[in-house]
């Protein structure tokens, strides 16, 4: 607790938190979205891609996008600890951050796996239908990334603002999959028109 | 002017419903952010191919991804709007003084703006036709690239003021 305190009173989290300079607090929150884009967002895209969406697009290329992601997560990891030090008693008494940080190591666990499997060797990547861990993988890299998306956005409500919001996220994203199941099992039927 | 712009972006049914709702600004955020997370990384990994990365990509298949960046795009202006129309659930200050007065909120109105000017010279410049016929390692021509540069620098410009918008206030 006194090595907490120490932190968050040192020169520099105290600078982070309070300066108005614009490289102090809000460029770091800002890096974190960045970040943030740049990692999920590609692992969004690739997700899409094993879903199906674009398949006459090759999987290898989608190696190229890993060193953004990797970039993205350093990035997060950095300015995560930045500003985790301008209140680490606070962050550390809140679930909320556990579960996010739970969230957060299990899909970039999950990413890796995924890495392994489709792209250990990339000339083989599109020689082969997709393995079929690879979409458990990337479906549960999302899932976890929705954990960690929605915790994140939460660590600074009350417990009963915690609770509802996370309900009513459940029921849109229950309604969106419905909706995106409903209109690709219409496009799905078109390709194979197209294809006979 | 300003009793216009305070009357028509002020809508009181979605601040009683925010007000009602605790949920209702979280929930918007929570979208904000997932729209802005596809859009960046549907939008964004087209604009890299186009840069040179991940060349091994042809370009039409990897338009069939875009639809999911307009979906993301669709989410970030839906929920925009409970943020503006419902602002006042949120924070004293009219609406007509933030617009004015919010140096990030208006960097983040002008690089919209801009993003958008940016994708309809894409397709009026012929770039767009142009870069559907790239194949699988073929480099986009100087005119693609930059509007891709441009659209990549816009887009993240806009995450990165709609973040310090809350500090002008």
């Amino acid at each position: 607790m006194e090595f907490l305190s120490s932190i968050e009173n040192s020169g520099f989290a105290t600078w982070v938190r309070e300066s108005p300079s614009l490289l102090a607090y809000t460029l770091f929150l800002a890096l974190h979205t960045i970040g943030l884009a740049f990692l999920v967002g590609f692992t969004v895209a690739l997700a899409l891609r094993l879903f199906g969406v674009g398949s006459r697009l090759p999987l290898a290329p989608f190696a190229s996008f890993f060193p953004f992601m990797y970039v993205g997560f350093l990035v997060n990891l950095l300015t995560g600890l930045v500003l985790f030090s301008t209140a680490p008693i606070n962050f550390l008494s809140n679930p909320v951050m556990y579960v996010k940080l739970g969230a957060v190591f299990a899909s970039v666990f999950c990413l890796l796996k995924l890495k392994r499997l489709v792209f250990s060797d990339l000339a083989k990547a599109d020689a082969r239908p997709v393995p079929a861990n690879a979409k458990t993988l990337a479906g549960a890299s999302l899932f976890l990334w929705s954990v960690a998306l929605v915790m994140g956005r939460l660590t600074a409500y009350s417990r009963p603002v915690v609770i509802a919001s996370v309900i009513a996220f459940v029921v849109f994203a229950v309604l969106f999959l419905a909706v995106v199941f409903v209109t690709r099992l219409g496009s799905r039927g078109e390709m194979s028109g197209q294809r006979a | 002017m300003e009793a216009f712009v305070n009357y028509w972006l002020v809508w009181p049914s979605i601040v009683n419903f925010l007000n009602a709702n605790s949920w209702g600004w979280t929930l918007s955020e929570i979208l904000h952010f997932v729209g802005l997370v596809m859009l960046i990384g549907t939008v964004g990994m087209f604009d890299l191919r186009l840069l040179g990365v991940g060349k091994g990509f042809p370009l039409e298949p990897l338009r069939q991804l875009l639809p999911w960046g307009v979906v993301g795009f669709l989410l970030c202006v839906a929920t925009g709007l409970v943020f503006t129309l419902g602002l006042q659930a949120n924070v004293p200050n009219p609406i007509y003084e933030v617009l004015m007065t919010d140096i990030w909120l208006q960097l983040k109105l002008l690089f919209m703006a801009l993003a958008g000017v940016n994708l309809l010279f894409f397709y009026l410049s012929g770039a767009s036709a142009e870069v559907d016929r790239l194949g699988a390692g073929q480099d986009a021509p100087p005119l693609a690239k930059a509007i891709a540069g441009a659209s990549l620098i816009l887009w993240l410009g806009v995450v990165y003021f709609g973040r310090l918008i809350p500090w002008a206030l």
